[in-house]
């Protein structure tokens, strides 16, 4: 019986896998069939002719590579904003006791619920008054506050999971409560930081309705909005190019969680405190 | 090190990004400059997105105190992005959009009385339903540019093997259409395949053609009218598929788009679809399938089909509206209207490029046929009714599609199309 359970195992992880990847799989497989393929009943993974051709038109497309650039900074800096701002925050919300962390907590859930519709235009005249409404910057920034309350509620959960004795061990060895953070506190949040980060970059760089209501020009557009153009008026879809570009815009995505990922790692504070 | 080296990077970024901002923008006019009209277009086929270029550089060259800067944007979500425009004072000149989503910003007060600026060779080229559907209290709001008709494509062979004759003259009744469908239908092999998922735009654009109106008035006065004329079609497709058994069950709750896969595979005869198809199944149709597109379809009280063309309309708050109207005349001249449609695959919505395209491309890919329904296009109450959409979505599709499914009767139908209007509106 023993033996049995770690091929199992392995049946069982590998079934997750291609549940997981399945998607994706399909969406390679669409971006190399012609649309006649596409429009047939016949259904296959492997393409009967390969249609390179897709990612030549995803490419030729409206600035693809250009407005994947853009998703790349505005994804990167409200990401870097976000942790910036969210770690000193969050210490302070596990850390600090009484009304105000009870009030920031509230707060933090009462900004999930507003739905996106109802801000958007308050939101969109504050910009235009200071001229940050077709600007990557204003995006940056409105990226960065709506991720910033969820990043906070993440962040000051993995701060609670530092067991304060540790802080109080630093600070009997006579370091400040700066270096305290600097070296003990901040260092032990890195998988927090970690996912904090990939939480607001995926955030960003999938965003659309902001982007979409925001840039007015063609040379600020995000990936997300230019995918877009491949979907038309009167129910005409480029499915073949729309897969192609959807795949080429996953890859910086893919390519930032794979560095990411290794530093996700928990355990950090195994053995930390005894008992 | 390695922490450190990941902050000083992002600081990096955000400063650059910062730099980048302050040293862009800035794109108004200059005072004594030329005027430059932004453009905001939803041209999304390669062939039309290059026509429409065209079309602006020829005007760019031919007017150069008055640029137009085409600003690319997707049909997915644009009705909130110009209600944000229009609020925040921020909207572009010229708008392409359609008839039924811009009569409300018309009603707003947010477009631009085109009347005065339409010339009148433009009003008399334009068929007098295609010209109400821009028209909203007696303003001309919009230029309509492009239409689809709903047609039907059929396999020639499978209408000969069932010893059916392919129709032809001008029109094609749908009792015609309802015994070719009977007729073709023989063991896995349907007579129709009808891509219904989202039923209410198809019934809403046929039911002219027995006489349905669906509204009455205009704005938040408007009523509904359950009757005959608009009971008619979604009647007879129940009879079709559950009578005849001669539509494929599954098409019903498929879009057109997936629909047309059956008609690939002949697993239908015919397929209704957006005359815009035509051009997907020259493309994309097996090689050996003989397709055709046939006569327009008529009902008892004719062949009308409910216009919602799209549209070309001005800011009311442009600075430049003369300008605009005039670049929009320019746009909708006989030979770029022309241009633009055969690269969209859609009827134009002047007659004089109808004949046009019809003279350039003869009988080619059903072409001809696509054009004649041109002409029979009248104006559609629902375009002018305020709580339309609302309707359309939370009460029509819905009973619909409960309806196709055999879930209800045509009583309950009738009686749910009303007492949603009626609770909607109180």
């Amino acid at each position: 019986m023993r033996v049995l359970v770690r091929p199992a195992q392995y049946v069982a992880l590998f079934g997750y896998i291609l549940f997981l990847g399945f998607p994706l799989l399909w969406l390679i497989s669409a971006s190399v069939k012609s649309s006649a393929e596409l429009n047939s009943l016949t259904v296959s993974l492997l393409p009967g002719q390969w249609q390179w051709e897709n990612y030549a038109q995803a490419l030729a497309r409206q600035g693809l590579v250009h407005s994947a650039w853009n998703s790349v900074v505005v994804a990167l800096a409200s990401t870097a904003l976000v942790i910036l701002i969210a770690m000193p925050a969050a210490y302070v919300l596990a850390r600090l006791k009484g009304a105000i962390r009870v009030a920031g907590v509230g707060w933090i859930l009462v900004s999930q619920v507003f739905p996106v519709i109802l801000i958007i235009l308050p939101l969109f005249l504050i910009l235009r008054t200071m001229n940050l409404t077709d600007s990557l910057v204003g995006l940056t920034l409105v990226h960065t506050t709506y991720t910033l309350p969820f990043a906070l509620w993440m962040l000051q959960g993995y701060v609670a999971g530092i067991p304060t004795e540790l802080e109080e061990a630093g600070s009997m060895d006579g370091a400040s409560r700066l270096s305290v953070l600097r070296r003990i506190v901040f260092p032990l949040l890195a998988p927090g930081i970690v996912a904090t980060a990939m939480f607001s970059f995926v955030s960003s760089w999938n965003e659309f309705f902001f982007a979409l209501v925001l840039l007015q020009s063609p040379e600020n557009y995000t990936l997300p909005i230019t995918l877009t153009s491949f979907i038309g008026g009167e129910g005409k879809v480029a499915l073949g190019p729309l897969a192609a570009g959807s795949f080429l815009a996953a890859i910086p995505s893919i390519v930032f969680f794979s560095i990411m990922q290794r530093k996700l790692t928990g355990g950090l504070m195994a053995g930390a405190v005894k008992g | 090190m390695k922490t450190r080296g990941v902050s000083t990077a992002a600081c990096l970024t955000v400063t650059a990004l910062l730099l980048a901002s302050c040293s862009g923008g800035g794109g108004d006019d200059g005072g004594d400059g030329p005027v430059t009209l932004k453009f905001q277009s939803l041209s999304d086929q390669p062939a039309a997105i290059a026509a429409t270029e065209k079309i602006v550089g020829e005007w760019n060259d031919a007017h150069p105190d008055v640029q137009v800067e085409i600003v690319p944007t997707g049909w997915d979500g644009v009705y909130d992005k110009l209600i944000t425009q229009f609020n925040g004072g921020a909207a572009p000149d010229i708008i392409h959009y359609e008839a039924a989503s811009i009569v409300p910003f018309a009603r707003d007060g947010y477009l631009a009385d085109l009347s005065e600026y339409m010339s009148d060779e433009r009003r008399a080229d334009i068929p007098e339903g295609v010209l109400e559907s821009v028209t909203v209290d007696d303003q001309v709001i919009a230029y309509p540019t492009e239409l689809q008709s709903y047609m039907v494509f059929a396999n020639k062979k499978l209408l000969q093997d069932a010893g059916v004759e392919v129709p032809t003259g001008d029109t094609m009744t749908w009792d015609q259409l309802r015994d070719i469908a009977k007729a073709t239908t023989k063991g896995k092999t349907y007579g129709l395949g009808w891509g219904l998922a989202s039923p209410t735009a198809a019934f809403m654009s046929l039911a002219p053609g027995f006489g349905g109106e669906y509204f009455s008035g205009t704005g938040q006065d408007a009523q509904i009218t359950i009757g005959d004329g608009e009971m008619a079609l979604p009647e007879l497709v129940d009879e079709m598929a559950y009578e005849d058994k001669s539509i494929l069950p599954v098409t019903l709750t498929q879009s057109g788009s997936e629909a047309i896969a059956s008609f690939y595979a002949g697993q239908t005869a015919m397929t209704v679809q957006g005359s815009y198809q035509a051009a997907n199944i020259a493309k994309d149709a097996p090689k050996d399938l003989d397709w055709v597109a046939l006569p327009p379809l008529a009902g008892p009280k004719g062949a009308g089909q409910a216009a919602n063309p799209q549209t070309l309309s001005v800011n009311v708050d442009s600075e430049h509206v003369e300008e605009s109207a005039e670049f929009i005349e320019f746009f909708t001249e006989t030979e770029n209207l022309a241009a633009l449609n055969e690269a969209d695959a859609l009827i134009p919505a002047t007659t004089s490029a109808q004949e046009l395209l019809a003279d350039q491309l003869g009988d080619e890919n059903g072409w001809s046929t696509i054009l004649a329904g041109g002409q029979n296009f009248v104006s559609a109450p629902y375009l002018f009714v305020d709580a339309y959409a609302q309707w359309k979505d939370t009460v029509a599709t819905p009973a619909y599609q409960r309806f196709l499914a055999k879930e209800t009767d045509a009583a309950v139908l009738q009686s749910q199309l009303t007492d949603g209007w009626d609770e909607i509106t109180q």
